[in-house]
């Protein structure tokens, strides 16, 4: 699901915009009331799923609080990866501090973005509680406690990546490092230059 | 259909032939088990459907004459033996380890050692997550073999996939060095190389672009789990809520790319879909080696679906 409002899009249910909670359940499938949550949705990977929540939220400035509920999806640990980029922040190599899962690293956010999310919400820490009522009541006394907009929007555009230009030698191109002549006989190619 | 100029290692793990020329070898095929909502709870039941799981997988692959191993995954150290002892248990054929945790990982090795099986393990994976523990625990309880992850979230491309084989892209704990050079100063002779499926918009297509460029460059056995791609798909997601077949089609079509680029193995998730996996790669093994024998003499190995499926 992806709008104006949430431009990175992602598989999430969007909700009441002006609600102050957006929920991640992680592998679980819950339904939430959606005139209390201005998103809410699973997250599997501990990178790219990571860097669309954070991009989500700071583009709506009326969250703040995240919870995240829900077993941890297997071999991603993506709740950690999360809870972790919120109270540590990223390392000089981009690698969120302390997260346990396998490859937490953020590469498509701009530092600005985390430090902005690190500000904007707080995260209330539901990992392995499933169960619909928990997390409903826990939304409940998020919603008590909003300390209203943090203000304007921002909307996150991904950190550019140089891409070098590919130089084709063959008839048929699949890739800049390889011929393929149109037989289907694969060779290296010749350096680019 | 292709056939590379680069003389192609084959890799030979307790008789499971991984590589060669496309169409020479089939498909190795992994079939992850312990994860799951089956396996949500590790108790009898668990282990009992995971004993018949394995089975079906094994039954399904010496009808195909399409290889079939496990991937083992293991949630948390706690679960180490058991898991091991069962799998030890149930096949003979070597198998995989795999978990999201490197100390898990290196808890996993030490316990293999204990019990003699290293030389049945093809350790997955050597990713640039990796850790300086892990990297003492392969070097003390060296594995017969491991995959090495392509994947590197600071470019999706292939160049930058071939760069976290080469360089490490500046990644690595390992400062100064690319994840192969890593594993082959651990001691891990046998090496597989898997390019780390991304999702869509994530540069997906990568994943298969990166097979026949690795194979080129490293001569090396070469795989993925597409299967990630297909399961991070939102659209298909709430297909799947209604319509599971169609998932189930999707997911047999997906695996069945990774040969037709030249793919020598494939972590197809669960075991439970060994079913729909292996007649669907056993006829893209045919097609690639008939194709691979008429264009291009090539001679095909003993244990393939070329010959055993007519």
């Amino acid at each position: 699901m992806s709008g104006s409002l949430y431009p990175w899009g992602g598989h999430f249910v969007p909700g009441n915009p002006k609600a102050c909670v957006a929920v991640v359940t992680l592998s679980e499938e819950l339904a939430l009331p959606s005139d209390k949550v201005a998103l809410y949705g699973g997250m599997k990977t501990e990178n790219l799923g990571v860097e669309k929540v954070v991009a989500n939220v700071v583009s709506n400035p009326n969250i703040r609080f995240l919870i995240v509920c829900g077993t941890e999806v297997r071999g991603h640990r993506s709740g950690d990866s999360l809870i972790n980029l919120k109270r540590n922040g990223i390392d000089g190599n981009n690698r969120v501090i302390g997260a346990k899962s396998a490859i937490p690293f953020i590469e498509n956010l701009p530092r600005e973005a985390i430090e902005r999310f690190q500000s904007q919400v707080e995260v209330v820490d539901l990992i392995d509680i499933a169960d619909a009522y928990t997390v409903v009541k826990a939304i409940d006394d998020c919603a008590r406690k909003n300390p209203g907009s943090f203000g304007q929007p921002l909307f996150v555009e991904q950190v550019p990546h140089d891409r070098v230009v590919a130089v084709f030698h063959s008839d048929f191109s699949l890739h800049s490092r390889i011929d393929v002549d149109l037989y289907g006989v694969i060779s290296h190619a010749p350096e680019a230059g | 259909m292709f056939t590379l100029m680069k003389e192609q290692t084959v890799v030979d793990v307790k008789g499971i032939r991984f590589g060669g020329q496309p169409g020479e070898n089939p498909t190795v095929l992994f079939g992850t088990v312990f994860y799951g909502r089956e396996f949500k709870v590790l108790d009898g039941p668990a282990f009992a459907r995971a004993r018949e799981l394995i089975a079906a997988q094994e039954k399904i692959s010496s009808q195909t004459a399409v290889p079939g191993i496990l991937d083992v995954y293991v949630k948390d150290e706690k679960y180490v033996e058991q898991e091991i002892d069962a799998v030890l248990a149930a096949t003979d054929r070597p198998f995989a380890i795999d978990s999201s945790d490197a100390h898990v990982r290196a808890k996993t090795l030490e316990y293999l050692s204990k019990v003699g099986a290293l030389d049945r393990v093809i350790y997955n994976s050597l990713n640039l997550g990796l850790t300086l523990e892990e990297l003492d625990a392969l070097r003390k309880h060296t594995p017969e073999a491991a995959i090495v992850l392509g994947y590197n979230p600071r470019d999706m491309g292939v160049d930058g996939r071939v760069d976290m084989l080469v360089t490490g892209a500046g990644m690595l704990s390992v400062p100064g060095k690319g994840l192969l050079e890593v594993a082959k100063d651990s001691g891990i002779e046998k090496l597989l190389l898997d390019t780390g499926a991304t999702p869509f918009g994530s540069m997906s297509a990568e994943t298969l672009r990166a097979i026949p460029v690795f194979k080129s460059q490293f001569g090396l056995p070469t795989g993925c789990s597409i299967h990630n791609t297909l399961e991070s798909w939102g659209w298909m997601k709430d297909l799947r809520k209604t319509d599971d077949e169609a998932y189930r089609c999707a997911d047999a079509a997906a695996n069945s790319m990774v040969p037709m680029y030249c793919g020598d193995f494939i972590v197809y998730g669960p075991v439970s879909s060994c079913g729909r996996i292996f007649p669907s790669i056993a006829f893209a093994d045919k097609l690639m080696a008939e194709g691979a024998v008429d264009y291009f003499g090539l001679k095909v190995s003993e244990k393939h679906p070329y010959h055993a499926l007519k």
